[in-house]
């Protein structure tokens, strides 16, 4: 008998293995639970989703779903929050449907978790508006805070009666999600590395005579400038100025500032891969790529998000707190990205560009803006319209970036779109209280 | 009334924190009357020395000799390592068997060799030790038992009874919520039959006088997992796994009976194993294909899985007495028994029951013959074969690749283990209410996901109180070997819960993508009508190890009175021709 005894342990190496592999699935569970719990639930995950003052913009129990009942809304919030089949990879259904469903380890998911986002869905309407049907995006973030207030795509679509035949881009989230040419907003990028490099920068004049001849090639102008400092030639937009500088400064340089800038940088926005910029220039001996390069007409690409996050450091000394449209429980570290006496040069020819050549008061009624325009070249005989800048206003810190594709000049086409957008925040500002 | 809809809310946040709160309380006072109480050895005859020492003789089978793993240790150089074998048959005979000692045995001054009948005062000779066999009278046994302790003595089996009721209880309350009208009516009923089942069990089991009932509380509480799985999957089918449930229950009472008598028992082992060669043989001709594998039957309109009858059969006639043990040839009809059956298997597809098999015969060789030479070789031979099936069957072989790689392929083959993993990941620790999960709908869950079904619905916690469950029993089966009557008990029991075991992991990792996907079910829980009866039968195994006084209906209180009963039933040139027999069967 006691032979056959000790030999019944050997039933407990069986319930040892057991052991061993519910250990292995425990570990398992700890590290992805939350990765399986949540990847059946397809486009539209139980929860809510509610903007910076409680509109609610999605509700669902996990089968049936709502999004809000304005249309504008819905449509202007479309990349923001993405759509129920998953088209839009970069909607918050689809980013955040993890702490939108609840999961922990204890409680498994729970539905009725409620998100909310920085973003203020009647923003979003004006923007939306203020587009008007023409393709392009807009942002508009607190740069003290990296909270984004508005963020628009289009063409967006209507969530609740997706179209059969959306237009190309529908699914894109411009904002973050594409690139475009940057024309002469680019020169703010050069402008930062022509003040920490060229010694004497402000105390030059340079010539502009309508065009200027570079090994054979000629530099077009957006006009005859004549003797400038470097704020007029900021603020005229000035080709040959910018073109003279960027030889200056060399393509080493330029590449360094792109990438120290954020422009060129591999940037997530909440966890989410934000579109990179590019710098190419293919004629390495031509000094004509190079000029082109540094004004923003040539091959470079930037993304929105990039500029607008460059911009925003501009207006807060050199650095920021990292964009987010989830909110940042605390502000803890910032981001710097330039020194604040560059920042704050850089900052007050912006300004300088509102007050001498965008129109000022005209532009901007009872607004202290300060921007810079772009009219970039796309190679088809239109221009894209672009325009970003920021309010100098303790009250209202906000920093903007509009596009509008194929438009035009930016200061007539991207301008009124900008003025709208920061005239509805301003009206909002009183009610953000949350 | 009006208030009411109200109530639900209240239900389903209180009984989701209350039912798993129940689970473990039930499972650590069975585990804790299983595990922690006092042992007692049963005492049936001393062997008394010169000196007048008396070694009392613990088991019907013992083995005398100087190792010391002999159950009567006799300190003596000249007697052999395993001496001799003393056994008490079922009507109370003694017998002893020389094993080949070097010094031999001596009856009363004569050599003995195989099946020497002993009696009260004979004087045995194990070479030069003497010693005197003394059996105990009725009173004395008596006497000794009292000093015994029964179970339940510190944990009362009623209480967790009742414990489990509750348990019930609030998950009936739970579909109250849940379930559609229609099948509220039939879920409430079963839970009420469920409960009415353990109790009348309990009742029956105290008016036998047995006062242990960890086993069934263990498998009545598997079993209230598989109604609630079958309540939230197949609401419609509530009233046939109530059925199939009952005549587990009786199934169980039928073959504990049926075990208590191991004279009965020797002689229709050959039986079981000609009913599963016959039930493997039935299934492979007349045998219908579902899901990959050729094992279901139909007979007048019921469907069965005979390979789940045959798991019974299969551990009948594999467990054996400690007679048989040392004879070599046995081990070698044994193992031919078990390739047979588990060929059997795999030839209809059935890979997981395959496996289960051989495991169980790995458990069973071992505990026979103790030799890693043998287990060894057995497990080289079923690789070999094991890898010609994976060859042959291109449905096994796919199961294997997507192992591991589960989440690389979730629309095909590795879609019942990602749903798994994801549905038993949302339930989190105390899942997300009974009949409110989404996996139920899946293919299969009730039967091959069901610990992932468990872990939505009821939460991580419950659904590891079910592994919890069945582990218990196996450590209660092994601790009971110390104190088995025969080793035809200890084996069976020990391979049962083995089974047991071995199936559950296959059905648990199998689904979470740690093991092959191998389609087998969880005891006790999964739906399945032959499974159900089967792990029931098995359970029997298990009571039948259990020789704590008055524990088990299956162990008799022997008694002076019955051994002569037991003499006119049984007369003595009967058990003379079993023995015979069950040689030849092998």
């Amino acid at each position: 008998m006691k032979k056959v005894q000790r030999r019944a342990g050997a039933a407990l190496l069986i319930a040892l293995m057991l052991v061993v592999g519910l250990a292995v699935y425990l570990v398992r569970l700890a590290d992805d639970g939350g990765a399986w719990a949540t990847y059946f639930t397809g486009g539209s995950p139980a929860g809510e989703i509610i903007d910076r003052n409680g509109a609610v913009l999605y509700t669902s129990d996990g089968e049936s779903w709502d999004f809000s009942a304005d249309e504008t809304v819905r449509r202007a919030c479309y990349h923001l929050l993405g759509d129920t089949r998953g088209n839009v990879a970069t909607g918050a259904l689809r980013q955040f449907r993890d702490s939108l469903m609840g999961y922990s380890f204890v409680s498994g998911t729970s539905s009725g978790r409620t998100l909310q986002l920085t973003v203020d869905s009647s923003l979003n309407a004006a923007a939306y508006n203020a587009l008007a049907g023409r393709n392009g995006t807009a942002i508009l973030l607190d740069y003290t805070t990296g909270e984004i207030l508005c963020m628009v795509s289009t063409p967006a679509d209507d969530p609740e009666n997706p179209s059969s035949e959306p237009a190309d881009g529908t699914y894109i989230n411009k904002a973050i999600g594409a690139s475009f040419v940057p024309g002469s907003v680019y020169k703010l990028v050069t402008l930062a590395a022509a003040i920490e490099n060229i010694p004497d920068l402000f105390e030059r004049s340079f010539w502009c005579g309508g065009s200027a001849d570079l090994d054979g090639i000629t530099l077009q102008c957006t006009g005859y400038h004549g003797s400038q400092t470097i704020e007029q030639a900021l603020a005229n937009s000035c080709n040959c100025a910018f073109g003279e500088i960027s030889l200056e400064l060399g393509y080493d340089t330029l590449v360094e500032y792109a990438e120290k800038l954020g422009i060129t940088a591999e940037l997530t926005m909440d966890g989410m891969q934000v579109k990179s910029g590019s710098l190419d220039w293919e004629q390495e001996d031509a000094r004509i790529g190079l000029a082109w390069t540094g004004i923003g007409q040539h091959n470079d690409l930037v993304c929105p998000y990039a500029l607008v996050r460059y911009v925003a450091a501009v207006a807060n000394g050199g650095s920021i707190y990292e964009p987010t449209i989830l909110g940042h429980g605390e502000l803890d570290r910032e981001t710097e990205l330039l020194s604040a006496s560059t920042a704050e040069r850089i900052a007050s020819m912006m300004d300088y560009n509102v007050e001498t050549a965008y129109g000022g008061e005209w532009t901007f009624p009872g607004l202290d803006v300060a921007a810079k325009t772009g009219t970039a070249e796309v190679g088809d005989g239109t221009s894209h319209a672009w325009m970003t800048g920021f309010l100098n206003d303790p009250e209202h810190p906000y920093a903007f970036v509009v596009l509008v594709e194929h438009a035009g000049g930016g200061l007539t086409n991207a301008g009124p779109v900008a003025n709208t957008l920061l005239q509805a925040a301003v009206a909002a500002g009183g009610t953000q209280a949350q | 009334m009006e208030n009411l809809p109200d109530m639900t809310g209240y239900i389903m946040q209180g009984t989701k924190y209350i039912l798993p709160l129940l689970a473990l309380w039930v499972l650590l006072r069975c585990v804790r009357s299983m595990l922690r109480e006092r042992y007692e050895p049963e005492t049936w005859a001393y062997l008394v020395d010169l000196n007048g020492t008396e070694h009392p003789v613990n088991h019907w089978e013992c083995i005398v000799g100087r190792a010391r793993s002999a159950d009567i240790v006799l300190d003596d150089p000249t007697v052999s390592r395993m001496h001799a074998s003393l056994q008490r048959d079922g009507d109370g005979d003694w017998t002893l068997t020389d094993l080949r000692s070097k010094g031999g045995t001596f009856v009363n001054g004569e050599e003995a060799g195989a099946w020497e009948s002993v009696g009260d005062g004979d004087e045995i000779d194990f070479a030069a030790e003497a010693m005197a066999f003394r059996e105990i009278s009725g009173a004395e046994r008596e006497r000794l038992e009292r000093r015994r302790s029964a179970p339940g003595r510190f944990v009362g089996p009623g209480v967790t009874l009742l414990i489990l009721s509750l348990f019930q209880a609030f998950l009936a309350l739970e579909f109250t919520v849940t379930a559609d009208g229609e099948h509220l009516y039939s879920i409430c009923l079963s839970f009420f039959a469920l409960m009415a089942a353990e109790w009348f069990c309990y009742l029956f089991m105290r008016t036998l006088g047995r006062t242990g009932f960890e086993p069934e509380t263990l498998a009545f509480f598997l079993t209230t997992l598989g109604v609630e799985v079958c309540a939230t999957s197949t609401p419609d089918d509530m009233l046939k796994e109530v059925v199939l449930i009952l005549a587990g229950v009786a199934l169980f009472f039928f073959l504990g009976w049926w075990l208590r008598d191991l004279e009965r028992v020797k002689r229709t082992r050959w039986l079981a194993a000609a009913a599963a060669l016959g039930l493997l043989a039935l299934n492979l001709v007349m045998g219908e294909v579902r899901g990959g594998s050729m094992n279901w039957l139909e007979i007048g309109g019921f469907t069965i899985q005979p390979s789940e009858l045959v798991k019974v059969c299969y551990i009948y006639a594999g467990a054996a007495t400690l007679d048989r043990l040392f004879a070599r040839r046995n081990l070698f009809g044994y193992i031919a028994f078990s390739a047979v059956c588990v060929c059997a298997l795999a030839l209809m597809g059935d890979f997981g029951t395959a496996v289960i098999f051989f495991a169980t015969f790995l458990v069973v060789s071992f505990l026979r013959s103790g030799s890693f030479a043998t287990v060894l070789l057995a497990v080289s031979g079923a690789g070999l074969a094991g890898f010609l099936v994976l060859s042959v069957k291109p449905y096994i072989a796919q199961r294997f690749s997507t192992w591991g790689h589960a989440w690389e392929d979730v629309w095909d083959a590795g879609f019942q283990q990602t749903r798994a993993m994801s549905a038993a990941a949302s339930g989190g620790l105390f899942g997300q209410g009974a009949g409110e999960g989404w996996l139920k709908d899946i293919v299969a869950a009730n039967t091959d996901m069901v610990f992932a079904v468990l872990s939505e619905e009821l939460g991580l916690i419950i659904a590891i109180t079910a592994m919890l469950a069945v582990i218990a029993l196996a450590l209660f089966a092994v601790r009971n070997a110390a104190q088995g009557r025969s080793t035809f008990y200890v084996i069976a029991g020990c391979a049962a819960v083995s089974l047991m075991m071995v199936q559950m992991g296959l059905n648990v990792f199998g689904s979470l993508d740690i093991l092959p996907f191998t389609g087998v079910t969880f005891p006790f829980v999964s739906k399945g009508g032959t499974s159900l009866l089967s792990c029931w039968m098995l359970l029997a195994f298990v009571k039948a190890t259990d020789t704590r006084r008055d524990a088990s209906f299956v162990v008799r209180r022997e008694k002076r009175r019955y051994r002569e009963e037991g003499r006119e039933a049984y007369p003595e040139e009967y058990g003379g021709d079993d023995y015979d027999g069950e040689e030849a069967l092998g």
